[in-house]
């Protein structure tokens, strides 16, 4: 059966919110290639999340490149290690990043395995096609003109 | 197409400003993202090298505001413009919703308005967008410079007939939200889920 968009939304979520509590992670968000993040789960108040969606999928497209310079098509796994934190960013679904956050205490090995199992999931959430029944309000005639009017009301004033 | 955000009720658009080396890309996101309250933008995020060359890209988010459930976002982002940065550019362009080009009005760089420009509708040609009916719009920048491109020099140079333009200074903030404002809504006229 297909899901929509937002049964997809909340399985994601929850896959997210399972894995901080097994591998003892801060925080998980999923970024899209894109630059956006569409899910997260953990404590988000100390990351601006919109700057790093849009960074760590600029990294992995620069990753990807490195990926094919050297003849691989793609790395699967990026492993950021800092002082304190640590970021694991995992690619699922061709087209999407996991990023885990996770303090120095925390096990890597712990992290990784949870990562991978979660990955998996991930996975066979995002096979099942996303319908945009959810979401049919935001198409409408006067969802543009709402918009419309909301960009002239910031840029004609400047 | 928008990328939509279920969990957090968000609705994203991407804006890339696309153009030769030192066109003034980064000077156009500077401008907006000065101008606007605070409370309507987020971190402007610059990559750049220690010659003030964007390295990756520029980025900030522009808080359009509530439609119903949903908050809707423009990101804004630049590309690198010099050539040998083409990888970048390509996987920037991937999923943006519409299009600001920055040319550069000197004569002497018309060459590489065109070169930046055939660069562009190949990428977005690759990812199956049909760059005609694609949100799109020229600005013809540096304005204040006494020896000017004419407007109307790479629409017939191009092939852009009715395509929106729009003249700028840049660095002095002139036609700069205009650009954005035109850009904008023709990213919401053209939407569609």
């Amino acid at each position: 059966m297909n899901r929509t968009g937002e049964e997809n939304s909340n399985s994601i979520a929850q896959k997210l919110l399972e894995l901080i509590k097994r591998s003892g992670a801060l925080t998980a968000l999923l970024v899209s290639k894109e630059g956006v993040a569409i899910s997260e789960a953990g404590d988000t108040s100390y990351l601006n999340t919109t700057a790093m969606a849009a960074l760590v999928a600029g990294m992995f497209s620069a990753t990807r490149e490195v990926a094919r310079i050297v003849g691989e098509r793609q790395f699967s796994i990026l492993l950021q290690q800092g002082e304190n934190r640590h970021i694991h960013i995992s690619l699922i679904h061709d087209s999407k990043m996991m990023v885990l956050i996770f303090e120095d205490h925390q096990r890597i090995g712990l992290v990784r395995h949870e990562a991978r199992r979660t990955g998996e999931d991930l996975n066979r959430i995002l096979s099942t096609a996303t319908g945009s029944q959810a979401c049919e309000k935001i198409g409408t005639p006067q969802f543009k003109e709402y918009a419309l009017n909301l960009i002239d009301r910031i840029f004609e004033a400047k | 197409m928008p990328h939509i955000n279920y969990q957090a009720r968000e609705l994203a658009f991407k804006i890339v400003y696309y153009g030769p080396g030192l066109s003034g890309k980064t000077t156009n996101l500077i401008h907006i993202h000065s101008t606007l309250d605070p409370e309507r933008r987020g971190d402007i995020v610059v990559l750049d090298t220690e010659e003030e060359r964007t390295l990756f890209f520029d980025f900030f988010p522009l808080a359009l505001g509530r439609i119903g459930d949903y908050s809707v976002r423009f990101n804004m982002y630049t590309v690198p413009g010099q050539v040998y940065y083409e990888a970048s550019r390509r996987l920037i362009l991937d999923g943006a919703d519409g299009i600001v080009f920055v040319a550069d009005s000197q004569p002497n760089r018309l060459n590489e308005n065109i070169q930046s420009f055939q660069m562009l509708q190949e990428s977005l040609t690759s990812y199956g967008v049909d760059w005609k009916e694609f949100p799109l719009v020229l600005q013809y920048n540096k304005r204040d410079l006494e020896d000017l491109l004419p407007v109307g020099t790479l629409e017939s140079r191009l092939g852009l007939n009715g395509i929106p333009v729009q003249e700028a200074v840049a660095t002095a903030g002139t036609g700069v939200i205009e650009t954005i404002r035109i850009a904008s809504r023709a990213v919401i006229e053209k939407f569609q889920l």
